[in-house]
């Protein structure tokens, strides 16, 4: 007989197609074992030593999950989703799309769970037959775009190649050139009899021209890119409008005072006698300082004080004037 | 004030059409008084408080209140203006700078314009106004360094209190100062022709005391900063504050944007005056022995509400706990009834009363 379910890591699940009308689709999980497997069901088909269902040996697939339920599932789903291919452009609106998707979970879930399946399998073969020249032709919108990403794909893995290349190439043309260039230095100064400090520095500036300009030639492939990358990023980006600062209305005695560069002011005589700035660290400015005491010794100077009990604002009272 | 007034003040303010700094503080809007206003707030916050204690004394036994010598509304003042005095000795043990010492005692007095010392002891409200002005003014310090160096004080004395001295500010922390507005005198004092250093020192000196004892009156709720600081110069040095002043309306006349006044400004000089009077008499701390008297009657006549474990305590606990229960089943009441008619978020809010009391 065959050995217990589960025994052997490579178990498989039977999955089985009848022909036959209906085009049913069945699931047993009574054959796992690869061993009866192959035992069972080389010779072609043959009938489940338990349920007495016909099955093949070519619908048996590996199992992946560990959870059977998971693996019947993503298997459902995938077979559905093959024929349920609709795309929210094929509808008029999205309410119809929506009912669309809801239909579609109604039989999957029946399938997945057994539930009505004649009549659900019966819904799937009506839909086909429906639809049969919307579903080839999303089938094909599939392939096509499948085949886009891929094409996108390869053009910019040759791209990176050939930047790499020509990157490689140019260091390449560059160490050759500083090797014949030390080599001319070197001939040079054997032969000539100038002065050995001018001829280096010439051999230096023509070299730091020759590195200028082939920076200035290998840019503009870079920078074409760079560009259009730019120009895209911009087009998407909003407009950029000036920046206006909040305008606010109030009135800080700027007419009353006039702050001068510097004081006599033992208060603040620490902070302008630290050098290092320690005390200034977090931005602080002694004119600031000066400033609002200016500010605040000029303040309301001329408010005159509130009277009586309902707060009207006293008249200034005639008093001759004798400050002090 | 004398009647006869010239309009030369509300000319110049009506002519810039912008709100000034100082006119658009919380000091200026919600911290600015009449002397009369200022005393009815205290007078009829001392009697509703006293009414209140009355009520919870018999509420307790009957009768028992008529014996009480409750508080007055200046004997209260006595009470808040020894402890503001204290603020300065705490701040010189801490090495704090003037900006914390001179915000702690705005706050201090300003708490007590919204509360009652039968209700909130200052001793305690003293301690959490200055630890609430050391972070408003940027000078923190960590809160058990705080309360370890004021004896029998735990950090709990402070920070019970500090959401409800908050609360009593009504947030409003920045606070306009006379000691600043004083500095700004000194500086600018400097950009007076022929001035002696020498004169002007010792004058900022003598001026810098009188504002620290303006701090113990009521003058910053009536007056501005910078006029409390020019009559604390003009008591110091009445030549140097004239010749300031002058020189500023000069100023103000040269200047395009404001329109020349004919006359010397009289209003100030009559400000200057009622500033100055004010310091001299008010501007020492309260006889020791007075404020003590005070302290031994507000022990018989606290809030007892407000002290714990006393029956008035725990009655008010109770009846809070009772609201609370209160509300809290009508609310599950108000979800059941939502339930059964199928819609668990209730109906229509228009058919709903409004259930909306924050006792």
């Amino acid at each position: 007989m065959f050995r217990a379910p589960l025994q052997r890591s490579l178990a498989a699940v039977s999955k089985t197609r009848q022909v036959g009308p209906q085009n049913t689709f069945q699931w047993t999980t009574n054959v796992r074992c690869e061993s009866c497997i192959d035992r069972l069901f080389t010779l072609g088909p043959a009938p489940c030593p338990i349920c007495g269902k016909t099955l093949r040996k070519l619908a048996f697939t590996p199992q992946t999950f560990e959870d059977l339920g998971v693996e019947k599932e993503v298997a459902v789903r995938r077979r559905i989703a093959k024929d349920f291919n609709k795309r929210p452009e094929d509808f008029p609106d999205l309410r119809a799309y929506n009912d669309y998707l809801e239909e579609v979970e109604d039989i999957t879930f029946n399938l997945i769970n057994d539930i009505d399946v004649p009549e659900t399998e019966a819904r799937i073969a009506k839909y086909k037959k429906e639809n049969a020249a919307l579903i080839e032709l999303n089938i094909q919108r599939e392939e096509q775009y499948a085949q886009y990403l891929k094409e996108q794909e390869d053009s910019e893995r040759l791209e990176r190649e050939q930047r790499a290349e020509e990157l490689r190439r140019l260091d390449e043309e560059e160490r050759e050139e500083r090797e014949k260039g030390k080599q001319e230095l070197i001939d040079k100064l054997e032969t000539s009899d100038k002065d050995a400090i001018k001829l280096v520095a010439r051999a230096r500036a023509e070299a730091h021209k020759r590195a200028s300009a082939r920076i200035a030639s290998s840019n503009p492939s870079l920078s074409a890119t760079n560009l259009a990358r730019a120009r895209a990023t911009q087009a998407a980006a909003m407009p950029d409008v000036p920046h206006v600062p909040i305008q606010d209305d109030w009135y800080a005695y700027e007419d009353k005072y006039v702050v001068r560069d510097t004081y006599d002011d033992p208060v603040s005589e620490a902070v302008r006698r630290d050098r290092e700035g320690i005390m200034r660290a977090g931005g602080y400015r002694v004119e600031e300082a000066w400033e609002r005491a200016l500010r605040c010794a000029i303040a309301g100077l001329e408010i005159p004080p509130l009277q009586g009990l309902h707060a009207v604002e006293s008249p200034s009272p005639d008093v001759v004037m004798a400050v002090a | 004030m004398a009647a006869g007034a010239t309009p030369t003040h509300e000319e110049k303010d009506t002519e810039s059409p912008k709100t000034s700094l100082y006119e658009g503080s919380t000091q200026f809007r919600h911290w600015r008084f009449s002397p009369e206003q200022l005393r009815t707030a205290r007078t009829s916050l001392n009697t509703a408080a006293v009414e209140a204690i009355r009520n919870a004394f018999e509420a307790d036994s009957a009768g028992s209140s008529s014996e009480v010598l409750f508080l007055s509304a200046d004997e209260e003042n006595l009470l808040v203006k020894l402890y503001v005095s204290k603020i300065t000795q705490l701040c010189g043990l801490f090495r704090f700078p003037e900006e914390v010492e001179a915000t702690a005692m705005t706050y201090l007095k300003r708490f007590y314009l919204k509360n009652t010392v039968m209700d909130w002891h200052p001793k305690n409200v003293m301690l959490t106004a200055l630890f609430l002005a050391t972070k408003t003014t940027n000078h923190p310090i960590p809160l058990e360094a705080y309360t370890s160096r004021i004896p029998k004080t735990s950090p709990s004395d402070v920070l019970d209190l500090e959401f409800l001295v908050a609360q009593s500010l009504g947030f409003d922390f920045a606070v306009w100062h006379a000691h600043r507005a004083l500095w700004g005198l000194w500086l600018d004092i400097q950009s007076l022709p022929d001035i002696s250093m020498e004169e002007l020192r010792k004058a900022y000196e003598t001026a810098l005391t009188h504002v620290r004892a303006s701090r113990l009156t009521d003058a910053e709720f009536i007056y501005t900063p910078s006029q409390i600081a020019l009559a604390c110069l003009s008591l110091a040095a009445p030549q140097i504050a004239t010749a300031w002043a002058t020189f500023k309306q000069d100023f103000a006349q040269s200047s395009p944007s404001s329109t020349p006044s004919a006359q010397p400004d009289s209003g100030l000089a009559a400000v200057l005056e009622f500033i100055k009077t004010m310091i001299l008499t008010n501007g020492s701390p309260p006889n020791v022995e007075a404020v003590r008297e005070v302290d031994r009657r507000l022990k018989i006549c606290k809030n007892p509400e407000k002290v714990v474990g006393s029956n008035a305590y725990k009655r008010k606990q109770d009846e809070k706990e009772r609201k609370a229960e209160e509300k809290r089943q009508r609310k599950a009441e108000l979800a059941r009834k939502a339930m059964a008619e199928g819609d668990p978020f209730g109906s229509e809010l228009a058919k709903e009363d409004l259930d909306d009391d924050d006792d």
